[in-house]
């Protein structure tokens, strides 16, 4: 059986880096020492959400599956930018895209200001290469799937619920659809398993894949040639 | 013969009874005792409301920019072999990341891919390329800024519309503003410096008279405790521009913006 989990991709070796120990620390040990940049955008997203209200309310919820939508969202779009991609999957990255970029806008526009901001993201070449695309693709919709599926029972509206039920169908249609295009089952299991927001991010962090903005403002005198 | 074509019939008929009749349960006054229940409200309104799905639209104004991962030799072809055109640091002299602007891709014969970008190095509009994992994630924009010197004026597109224009001061005959094509390499302020004004883009264009300039010669875009002297060509090289234009030009303008100077 494939195994379209994101920690066995293999992008250079970044996502085969375990998510213990980075230079002697734990991965959570180095997200606290706040190395991680703005990976930790991710879990922050939540933390924002709950001064909302008391729990992990629907805001939170719903925060937390933008951040999965800007993920997806940007790698489809950087696909179709770079042009790499040829045939059925050119057509699959351009169609599965622009659905999920319609997630973000819907969500940004339900959010409104209590939004979360897009993180910065460097998906380092599997953008480029028809096959690591193809199965960080699976990876991603698979996750997306397992992620809704986590957390809709938790939401307290049901308007809410309606909506990301809707959306979770959705997306098991894309990872059927890259499944098939991949060359693996698109509908293996009797049952999907749900995935909590800490093993869904805690997956997300290990590729790499959200990265802090680059520094290219400084508080600094010029010294231009005037 | 006969005999089955009549219980064929008598069959049929028995099959369109039954189905009739379950429509009839189905559908008539006792529904709600059948085993498919009471009849359940309707689905609830959602939240949201996902719009339909767009193609990506403006693409022809879309521009990539990146950053220097490693430090990095550009070189003139996507191959290893190829000739060195400069090496490339993680940072710039004003410590910023070293942003380039993307121009392309390509995969070398043992599947390695390559980008092409524009180099801040002299002769100005250098190209080169360099490995893919030598250089980190893709930014867009969608803006450009287009400087002309002739009418001494900058203007800014976003989208291919202009969002705005300004009067410039540009460089005197004997330190003249480079033309060709170059891309915002990043960007200063909060600094305390009147003749640069409230803030400094710096470019990718780079003097080819002044080399010996602190930090490389390279011309900026940037404010001025001169107003008076805009338009007019009065700087070492710099695009200066009156203090509440390049505040606006701040609020604008994204760093990897490319830069047309004709």
């Amino acid at each position: 059986m494939a195994d379209f989990s994101l920690e066995r991709l293999d992008v250079d070796g970044a996502l085969a880096e375990a998510v213990d120990g980075v230079g002697g620390l734990s991965r959570a040990g180095f997200m606290a020492a706040g190395l991680g940049g703005s990976l930790a955008l991710l879990g922050v997203a939540a933390g924002e959400a709950r001064a909302q209200g008391p729990g992990p309310g629907d805001l939170a919820i719903l925060n937390y599956a933008l951040t999965l939508e800007y993920l997806q969202a940007s790698f489809y779009t950087e696909a179709e930018r770079l042009r790499a991609l040829k045939g059925r999957t050119e057509r699959a990255a351009e169609v599965v895209g622009s659905v999920e970029r319609a997630h973000v806008r819907a969500f940004r526009e339900l959010l409104g200001s209590k939004a979360v901001k897009r993180p910065a993201f460097d998906f380092q070449g599997v953008t480029e290469n028809p096959r690591a695309f193809l199965k960080t693709a699976v990876a991603f919709e698979d996750l997306a799937v397992a992620a809704y599926k986590g957390q809709a029972p938790r939401l307290e509206s049901s308007s809410v619920l309606a909506a990301a039920l809707s959306i979770h169908s959705v997306e098991a249609r894309h990872a059927a659809w890259m499944r098939y295009l991949f060359g693996a089952n698109p509908a293996q299991a009797a049952f999907d398993q749900p995935s909590s927001k800490r093993e869904v991010l805690r997956i997300v962090r290990s590729t790499n894949f959200v990265t802090g903005s680059p520094s290219t403002e400084r508080n600094r005198a010029p010294r231009y040639t005037g | 013969m006969v005999v089955a074509q009549r219980r064929l019939v008598v069959l049929s008929l028995g099959g369109g009874a039954a189905v009739l009749a379950l429509l009839a349960v189905l559908v008539g006054p006792g529904s709600e005792q059948t085993s498919f229940g009471r009849d359940l409200p309707a689905p609830p309104d959602q939240a949201l409301d996902v719009g339909r799905p767009k193609p990506l639209s403006g693409e022809a104004h879309v521009s990539l920019w990146t950053t220097v991962r490693r430090p990095v030799t550009a070189r003139s072809a996507p191959t290893r072999a190829a000739s060195a055109v400069a090496n490339l640091d993680r940072s710039t002299p004003e410590g910023t990341a070293n942003t380039l602007l993307v121009l392309g891709r390509r995969e070398d014969a043992g599947g390695d891919v390559w980008v092409r970008v524009r180099l801040a190095v002299l002769p100005n509009g250098s190209t080169g390329w360099v490995p893919r994992d030598a250089v980190a994630g893709y930014r867009s924009v969608r803006t450009r800024l287009v400087v002309d010197l002739g009418r001494l004026d900058v203007t800014l597109f976003r989208n291919g519309r202009r969002v705005l224009q300004a009067r410039i001061g540009v460089g005197l005959p004997q330190w003249p503003t480079p033309r060709g094509r170059f891309y915002v390499r990043n960007k200063l302020e909060r600094y305390r410096s009147d003749f640069y004004g409230p803030l400094a883009f710096g470019t990718s264009a780079r003097s080819a008279v002044l080399t010996d300039w602190p930090d490389g010669g390279f011309v900026g875009i940037h404010g001025t405790n001169r107003p008076e002297l805009i338009p007019g060509r009065v700087s070492h090289g710099c695009i200066r521009m009156r203090n509440p234009d390049i505040v606006r030009l701040g609020r604008l303008m994204p760093v990897g913006t490319p830069i047309t100077i004709s």
